[in-house]
């Protein structure tokens, strides 16, 4: 069980990067009128970013630096 | 300021105990009602904001004071103040502490036994789960606290761990579940176009409340976080927004003597106190 939580909780930047920052990161780019790069979908984009960050936040333990 | 004797000691902490004990009786209605005011209030900016009778802007301002003030009345909980376990109507009690958490949609279970865990290690570098808030100075706490709330960064999830008794367990579990729902949530919210709400009513909220509830609670009535010992390990203080400002934790010295003296009755309590703290050689801050 213990286990189980501990994989849980290592992974849920991942989840919050793909699951809230993704969606914020297209909604952000449409609203100010940011174009995507490679011609991407800004929700692919977002959801390229917000996974990065999410694995980043895992790997290094921290959103902020 | 005065010097207790050992001898002095025994009739000191029964005079300590009798004075304290008049403010543990009747029943504290300020505190069970509060999570029903602010808790309910922080549901429905929801559907007001989400249907454009409330501006998000203000939305967020509501919120922003509705997760702040959300764990209070939950700490009353912890202690079962409202109804003792083990009595009949305790459900209330725990009914009263889960509500007033779902806001910061944090496991009343977790942060009793965390909190007890406080209590029993305060100020213990490798036991106490809010020592990650040490810091001599404000800035140091407030960068602390930034740093708390990173990822595996807290201590809470390793002191249910070590404990690993049964309420622990059980403690860890809500913990992965509300954690899981709150996901879920700001997922759905987020991927079904109210992605702003979602921000502005919750997510940046529980950050911006995360950060003063650690330094108003965890940190300031303890800093520098290097005493230990019963009259030694909280300090009272002045704080520059007053008592309400500071979620009451200008007398939180009296919390750690006496965990079920209620919150709102903290600063009578701490007046009655007084003349035996001066004499313990307490800090008790300018107040």
């Amino acid at each position: 069980m213990a286990q189980t939580i501990g994989i849980g909780f290592a992974l849920g930047p991942l989840l919050f990067g793909i699951g809230f920052l993704a969606p914020l990161i297209a909604t952000l780019c449409n609203s100010f009128g940011i174009s995507s790069p490679l011609g991407l979908l800004p929700i692919a984009f977002g959801l390229i970013i917000g996974a990065g960050l999410g694995l980043l936040a895992i790997i290094r333990k921290t959103w902020l630096w | 300021m005065a010097v207790v004797g050992p001898e002095e000691t025994v009739g000191l902490r029964a005079r300590e105990k009798a004075i304290a004990e008049t403010f543990m009786v009747g029943f504290p209605w300020l505190m069970a009602i509060w999570p029903l005011v602010n808790t309910t209030l922080w549901l429905s900016l929801w559907p007001f904001v989400m249907s454009g009778i409330l501006p998000l802007w203000m939305g967020f301002l509501i919120a922003t004071l509705n997760v702040s003030a959300s764990y209070l009345p939950s700490h009353d909980a912890q202690h079962h103040i409202f109804v003792r376990e083990g009595a009949r109507f305790h459900w209330v009690n725990e009914l009263i502490g889960w509500y007033s958490l779902l806001p910061m949609f944090a496991p009343l279970s977790v942060l009793r036994v965390t909190h007890f865990e406080h209590h029993k290690y305060t100020n213990d570098p490798d036991l106490d789960p809010d020592y990650p808030m040490a810091a001599s100075t404000v800035g140091g706490a407030l960068a602390k606290a930034l740093v708390k709330g990173q990822p595996r960064h807290e201590r809470y999830g390793s002191t249910l761990r070590r404990l690993g008794t049964p309420a622990a367990e059980r403690a860890a579990v809500h913990g992965m579940i509300m954690k899981a729902i709150q996901y879920a949530i700001l997922t759905t919210l987020a991927w079904s176009g109210h992605v702003w709400e979602a921000v502005f009513l919750w997510w940046l909220p529980l950050k911006l409340s995360s950060v003063y509830i650690n330094f108003y609670l965890s940190w300031a009535p303890h800093r520098p976080m290097t005493g230990r010992g019963r009259y030694r390990d909280t300090r009272a203080f002045k704080s520059l927004f007053g008592n309400i400002g500071s979620s009451g934790m200008q007398y939180h010295i009296i919390h750690h003597l006496y965990p079920t003296i209620p919150l709102s009755r903290n600063p009578a309590a701490f007046r009655a106190l007084r003349p035996i703290l001066e004499e313990r050689g307490c800090d008790l801050g300018g107040l």
